[in-house]
């Protein structure tokens, strides 16, 4: 299944849960059949291109249910 | 409906303040405001205090009771408001309400906040309260990564504002060189925010808001009652709106157009009487740089894509069309979240009524404050006036 980028942002500086990832990226996400949602998109490798509309793919959920997306 | 008049202020310095107690804080701001207004406390029949997260910042909650008894208060009702950032411009406004309706006549509103004796960390997440827990602060996401994503957006709709936000910062720094109040008193350059390293893309701690700590009160009375007092020094609250929105970013109709600050700024214009044209200076919610300009779009200063090019042209300075957070803004003068929205009255205040020293800005007849919670979910607006 694939979404595609309404919005994103590379976090540098995370909370005490994240501070291990960064840089990641949060982002936007719209897919079909459900509402936008905000999701992390894995595989970010510092200085990739990354642009509002492109696809992603879903990877799976976080342990809260909560959907993951990885860049193709 | 009675008209409402502001008949006190009084507010700390804003900044870290770690020696300062919460108690401190409020005997020092509350204490100047009734000074300020010129009447015995025993005239105050409400208090309503605005206070984000001291419940977790400082294991203290019931922060009314608190302050009426740091105060001296004696048995009047206290309520505690909660809307985020907002929270102490929801003070003001349920103040507003109650005396408007006549249920009293004189009201004490307070903020207060102690933030800085907290690590980075402990901050973050006390603030992150703010946003959707599950569905934003739980999946990795920041305030500053929410605005953010906001900021990416905004340029791809209309135009990169990276060189108009980092003027913000720049003007708001500058601004605060003025303000004995303000916590960063220091100029920084165009180049210094532009070469800074990023927090969340493409906002640096440039853009980010401070955290501090600091208290502001202010005294509200009907306003026929407030002229017997004092004539020359009540500023009357012509204008007062307040909207809300969705909690989450991702559910917003638009992440571009806060409607929470069009809703807020309708009504409060409806209320005054009045258009944008007619305000002379506006407080506004700079929590981050483009948030400073969105607002200046969303309140009708500029059309919409528009806003950063009159700050780039100078719009919003002191010496601008319409100058925007003279008093420094939460980017420099600080944000103290609960005192934020009383300390953006302090300063129109005292601009109305002449009394702002180094900074007081020239012909001036209203003056608007825009306070906002969370990712634009709680937004009240309100408009005052000085004297002919």
């Amino acid at each position: 299944m694939k979404g595609k980028i309404y919005t994103y942002s590379v976090i540098h500086s995370a909370a005490e849960a994240f501070k291990e990832k960064t840089p990641y990226v949060i982002a936007i996400i719209e897919a079909e059949g459900t509402p936008r949602h905000m999701a992390q998109i894995e595989g970010y490798r510092e200085g990739m291109p990354i642009e509002i509309g492109m696809s992603v793919e879903l990877a799976g959920e976080d342990k809260a249910g909560n959907r993951v997306y990885k860049f193709q | 409906m009675r008209s409402v008049s502001v008949i006190g202020i009084g507010e700390t310095k804003m900044g870290k303040l770690q020696d300062r107690t919460l108690h401190d804080l409020i005997r020092e701001a509350g204490t100047k405001a009734i000074s300020d207004a010129g009447i015995d406390k025993d005239k105050i029949e409400a208090l309503y205090m605005g206070n984000f997260n001291s419940s977790y910042l400082c294991l203290q909650s019931h922060t009314g009771a608190l302050a009426s008894e740091v105060l001296g208060l004696g048995t009047i009702p206290t309520v505690r408001t909660e809307g985020a950032c907002a929270s102490g411009s929801l003070a003001f406004r349920q103040a507003l309400i109650a005396v408007a309706a006549g249920v009293y006549d004189i009201v004490l509103v307070g903020g207060v906040e102690k933030m800085t004796h907290r690590s980075t960390e402990e901050v973050t997440t006390g603030i992150a309260g703010a946003a959707d827990v599950d569905f934003e602060v739980n999946v990795g996401s920041t305030f500053p990564s929410i605005f953010a994503m906001i900021a990416n957006r905004y340029a791809y709709e209309y135009s990169d504002q990276r060189e108009a936000m980092a003027r913000c910062a720049v003007q708001n720094h500058a601004n605060a060189m003025l303000n004995p109040d303000a916590q960063m008193r220091k100029e920084i350059t165009m180049e210094q925010v532009l070469a800074a390293a990023p927090i969340a893309s493409p906002l640096t701690i440039f853009d980010c808001s401070l955290v501090t700590d600091g208290s502001a009160f202010v005294v509200v009375a009907a306003t026929d009652i407030a002229k017997k007092i004092d004539p020359l020094r009540c500023i009357e609250v012509v204008g007062s709106g307040h909207a809300g929105d969705t909690l989450t970013a991702a559910s917003k109709q638009s992440l571009t157009t806060m409607r929470v600050t069009v809703e807020a700024a309708k009504q409060a214009y409806a209320m005054a009487g009045l258009a944008p044209k007619d305000i002379n200076l506006a407080e506004v919610h700079d929590c981050f740089t483009i948030t400073q300009i969105i607002t200046g779009e969303d309140l009708g200063f500029f059309e919409k894509g528009r806003g950063g090019a009159g700050v780039l042209a100078g719009e919003t300075a002191r010496t601008g069309r319409i100058p925007i957070n003279v008093s420094g803004g939460l980017k420099a003068k600080g944000h103290p979240i609960g005192a934020t929205g009383l300390s953006q009255i302090y300063e129109v205040v005292t601009q109305l009524r002449g009394e702002a020293g180094d900074r007081q800005l020239a012909n001036i007849r209203h003056g608007l404050t825009h306070n906002i919670g969370g990712t634009a979910a709680t937004c009240t607006v309100h408009i005052l006036k000085g004297r002919e």
